[in-house]
């Protein structure tokens, strides 16, 4: 795990947010299966998936603003379940960040510690509104604020009342591309900079994988998997985790032998080898198996040239369909008989200008970037065509 | 035919303006007959130039009591109203229940019902029940036909706000009593200012209603029909002509005032 | 009122029955409600009913009413007072669409031309409700006058021997005409026309148009196409407005109109408040109700527009 910080076994227990068996249905449709999660103190947690896979419900339950049908929640030792959101040592930043629209900025900060009876708030306000390098702006309404602005008030206006845990519910999803980034940047600093927990939602993966030292990835009320970014990325267990970050290859083959160290597999009769230790299905021999490859740990070749590829690599032929330029790399769209859209990225280094539509290749790559997953599920799940329940959903 | 040009593209702001002059002919005649002197009971002749009317507005027996009256049971009826209209707008907006077409129907029929209709079956029950009709009976109904209107004006703005407003404002430690004063309450306060004045204005003109519950006692709406078959005075053209202006300058000194406030937060 | 938010708004769109927090937030909606649903039945169905009972009574006002299912008095009243009643749709029609003919431009130009002055127009709109109606009523007297200047241009015009002989109008008078009524109506009822009609109006993206005229439009189609189309709620409750109300107005047919121009609020009323006559009253009313009823929900249907207010 990614949150192995100097920390006691003592101290790390006494922040964790714990969630046991929670879960959330509404009438006959259930938005959360019992659910067990724990986030330990001080890290930046992301729950990540599409809408309507019940992230926010989650986020919410832990707010005190949904009321969970099953199971507890947990803030180190104390037991919140009970609890209204007003009695939580909780924070949340909304979506488009709910803002009061009657009060200035300098009350919007405000709010949390007059409503705790603060009676002098004023030193508390400007340091924070400077810490958002917004002291200029105190005085004035959110709407005369920019969208980035805005979203800085709704994080100061939560992180002065010093809860235990931030909930951030797609904090960033108004925010156009650029800001965004520089925001996601910030908040990682502040997070940081304060030791608080923070826990986000959100639908963007590269943004949970930048941010997160953590990310439980969710679809259809479940969490399908949990781990640090880069183990997620590099060793998906899912065919969902393998397509909704980034993007895979997946080919359908057949188990040919199962050694030791090794799996071998038959797709459309090409021989490809993975590593038995990233293989998530139990391969038997004869059995099937997905065979999935990330695009850019593919090198392509031209077919004339196939034979300066080394030995020992997993090989594929196939045409290419389509190619398209995006400046630090090409995208090519490969047609190969295991796989009829296999995408490849390869960097811009030396272009083949032999690379174009029709052209002949071979696509090969070192067999322990191959991982192996069950194939008794959806080889689309998690592409953006199968995002399943409308937008909006679990607001 | 430039001019036709002209004509056409401007003929909406023409029509326009024409039927806004027909909105305001009224307005200027009775300003215009505040200050004539007529002979004889009935003001509808222009006879000669005098300011008498205005310099003694009270001067007709019964002219300022029964304006004073309308506008009292205007006042309890509208904070009447716009209270339990208020409840009822933040119930049907807020909360699941059942019966609530229902509740929605027995709101939206008093609006789409004649004023004569619920005037007489009011009357009926007044007369059934043996109320002696008066100040509060003109008030109960006047209660009864604004309630519609608050609804559906507090209705409006209760749905246009944001649910997450609230629920921010529970998140930031505000329990349910300083949620709805801090945040619901002032977010929704023009919604229900509007209801309000909305059943200001309905109740302090109404006649039909007030005409069949009111037994001997006289608004200012009565004592002008009484007047118009007994002789009208000037007096109630300067009442008219001052309720307008006041209106007038009420209104553009809160636009100017509200222009004001942005441009110096901007 | 602290009740009011006992419970924090379950707002959740997928929530249909939501289990409330807190046990005592589960009653607040009823809470909410009972005062003034109470009122509404108290004050408002209740003497409904009370109505239709009256109006199958019998009996005098000495002795007393009893109910004895006397449906004769519809009878009776229908085909005594018909005309009245047609008179009061066709007065009530005609205002209406007057109405609709003079607001329509009226609040397209608050909404689309008028600018920066557009805050003035609507005050002025909106401010003649503060002079009471009947005083402005009256105004319309004086300026129908016989021999005035109004009557004195139209007859020059030679308008008055037209409405004459549709019968709007007699000789040389206005007043006391069918056409000083529907005058009046028109008048009265025009704001009520012209508010719903901008608040739709207003609502229409002013891109629209230009995308209409981008799309080969010329102005007359664009509003045939786009901005009528789309500002249909506005004229649904605006004519909805001005239609109820005017049938059962007695005020401009009194002071404006005639013996001859008599419309059903007048009946009404005189039956109620100087014949005493409460059967015959209760029964007209509860007619016109019905008919007002059926009207609206038939003029809904037609025009496919449920939500009105």
């Amino acid at each position: 795990m990614a949150t192995t910080k100097t920390q006691t076994d003592a101290t790390e227990h006494s922040g964790d947010v714990r969630l046991s068996g929670i879960s959330k249905t509404y009438g006959t449709f259930t938005a959360v299966h019992p659910l067990d999660l724990t986030v330990p103190q001080g890290s930046f947690f992301a729950l990540l998936g599409a809408s309507g896979c019940g992230k926010t419900t989650t986020l919410r339950m832990i707010a005190g603003l949904e009321e969970p049908s099953s199971g507890t929640v947990h803030l180190g030792d104390q037991d919140v379940t009970a609890l209204p959101p007003y009695k939580r040592p909780v924070n949340t930043v909304f979506q488009s960040y709910a803002l009061f629209p009657h009060l200035d900025i300098f009350e919007n900060v405000a709010f949390g510690l007059r409503r705790r009876g603060i009676k002098s708030v004023k030193k508390q306000v400007g340091e924070m509104l400077d810490l958002v390098q917004l002291g200029e702006q105190a005085r004035k309404k959110p709407h005369q604020l920019s969208g980035g602005q805005q979203q800085r008030v709704a994080v100061a206006r939560a992180l002065i009342n010093h809860p235990k845990v931030l909930l951030l519910d797609e904090p960033l999803g108004a925010l156009d591309l650029k800001l965004r980034r520089q925001m996601q940047l910030e908040l990682k600093r502040i997070q940081t900079e304060v030791g608080i927990t923070f826990v986000h939602v959100t639908h963007d993966q590269e943004e949970a994988m930048t941010m997160a030292d953590q990310v439980a990835v969710m679809n259809g009320g479940r969490v399908e998997q949990l781990g640090a970014p880069a183990d997620l990325y590099e060793n998906p267990r899912t065919t969902f985790v393998a397509n909704f970050l980034g993007t895979s290859n997946l080919i359908e083959a057949e188990v040919d032998t199962h050694g030791a160290d090794e799996v071998v597999v038959k797709a459309a009769g090409d021989k490809l080898v993975l590593p038995v230790a990233r293989c998530a299905a139990p391969a038997r021999a004869g059995g099937k198996v997905l065979v999935g490859v990330r695009p850019e740990k593919i090198s392509i070749t031209h077919a004339d040239e196939a034979g300066s590829i080394p030995e020992g690599r997993n090989r594929i032929t196939g045409k290419i369909s389509n190619t398209s330029f995006i400046g630090v790399s090409t995208q090519y769209m490969v047609d190969c008989a295991a796989c009829p859209e296999f995408e490849v990225y390869a960097q811009n280094i030396d272009r083949d200008a032999r690379l174009a539509p029709g052209a002949d290749v071979v696509l090969h790559w070192n067999p322990a970037h191959t991982f192996g997953l069950d194939a008794d599920q959806s080889l689309l799940a998690g592409t953006t065509g199968d995002a399943g329940v409308a937008e909006g959903e679990t607001v | 035919m430039t001019f036709v040009n002209w004509l056409k593209r401007n003929l909406v702001v023409i029509a326009g303006l024409l039927t806004l002059a027909y909105l305001l002919l009224p307005n200027i005649i009775v300003t215009v007959f505040s200050f004539n002197k007529p002979n004889g009971r009935f003001n509808y002749e222009w006879q000669r130039f005098s300011t008498d009317a205005w310099k003694d507005p009270c001067g007709v027996s019964g002219l300022c009591g029964s304006l004073s009256l309308s506008l009292q049971i205007a006042f309890w009826a509208t904070l009447g109203a716009t209270a339990l209209g208020t409840a009822i707008a933040f119930a049907l907006v807020r909360y699941r229940f059942r019966a609530r077409g229902a509740i929605n129907s027995l709101i939206f029929l008093p609006m789409a019902m004649p004023e004569v209709v619920m005037a007489a079956s009011l009357l009926t029950l007044f007369l059934n029940m043996g109320a002696q009709l008066g100040f509060w009976t003109i008030l109960i109904a006047h209660i009864m036909f604004c309630l519609s209107f608050v609804v559906t004006a507090v209705k409006a703005r209760v749905m246009s706000m944001d649910p997450r407003l609230e629920q921010a404002a529970q998140d930031l430690y505000a329990g349910p009593f300083q949620t709805f004063v801090r945040v619901t309450l002032p977010i929704a306060a023009p919604g229900i200012a509007a209801g309000a004045l909305l059943a200001f204005a309905l109740s302090f003109d109404d006649f039909i209603i007030t005409n069949f519950n009111a037994g001997s006692t006289v608004t200012f709406p009565m004592f002008v029909w009484g007047s118009a078959q007994r002789g009208t005075p000037v007096q109630i053209n300067v009442i008219g002509t001052a309720m307008f202006v006041i209106a007038v300058l009420f209104v553009l000194a809160s636009t100017v005032i509200g222009n004001r406030r942005n441009r110096r937060k901007a | 009122m602290s009740t009011l938010t006992e419970a924090p708004p379950p707002l959740t769109p997928a929530a249909p029955e939501k289990k409330p927090p807190r046990t005592r937030g589960r009653w607040t909606p009823y809470w909410l409600l009972l005062p003034g649903i109470l009122w509404l039945l108290v004050f408002f169905a209740a003497p409904m009913v009370y109505q239709a009972s009256t109006s199958v009574q019998t009996g005098s006002l000495e002795e007393g009413y009893k109910v004895t299912w006397h449906f004769v008095t519809y009878w009776e009243a229908v085909s005594e007072y018909w005309p009245q009643f047609l008179r009061s749709v066709a007065y009530a029609a005609s205002a209406t669409v007057l109405c609709l003919l003079l607001g329509y431009p009226l609040a397209y130009l608050i909404a689309f031309r008028a600018g920066r002055w557009r805050n003035l127009i609507m005050t002025l709109v909106i401010a003649p409700f503060f002079t009471s109606f009947l005083i402005r009523t009256l105004a319309w007297k004086t300026i129908l006058a016989d021999g005035g200047p109004v009557v004195g241009v139209l007859n020059t015009l030679h308008v008055l021997d037209v409405t004459g002989w549709l019968g709007w109008t007699s000789g040389d008078r206005v007043l006391a005409t069918p056409l000083a009524v529907v005058c009046g109506l028109t008048y009265n009822f025009l704001p009520f026309m012209i508010l719903p009609l901008y608040t739709s109006l207003e609502r229409i993206d002013g891109r629209l148009h230009e995308a209409a005229g981008d799309l080969y439009a010329k102005p007359s189609t664009v509003f045939r196409k786009v901005t009528f189309p789309l500002s249909m709620p506005g004229v649904v409750s605006g004519t909805l407005l001005t239609f109820i109300p005017a049938t059962g107005d007695y005020v401009n047919a009194s002071l404006l109109g005639s013996a001859d121009t008599g419309m059903i609020g007048n009946v009404i009323q005189s039956q109620f408040l100087r014949v005493l006559d409460y059967p015959t009253a209760a029964a007209l009313s509860f007619v016109l109700m019905a008919a007002i009823l059926v009207m609206v929900t038939f003029y809904i249907r037609k025009s496919g527009t449920e939500d009105l207010v």
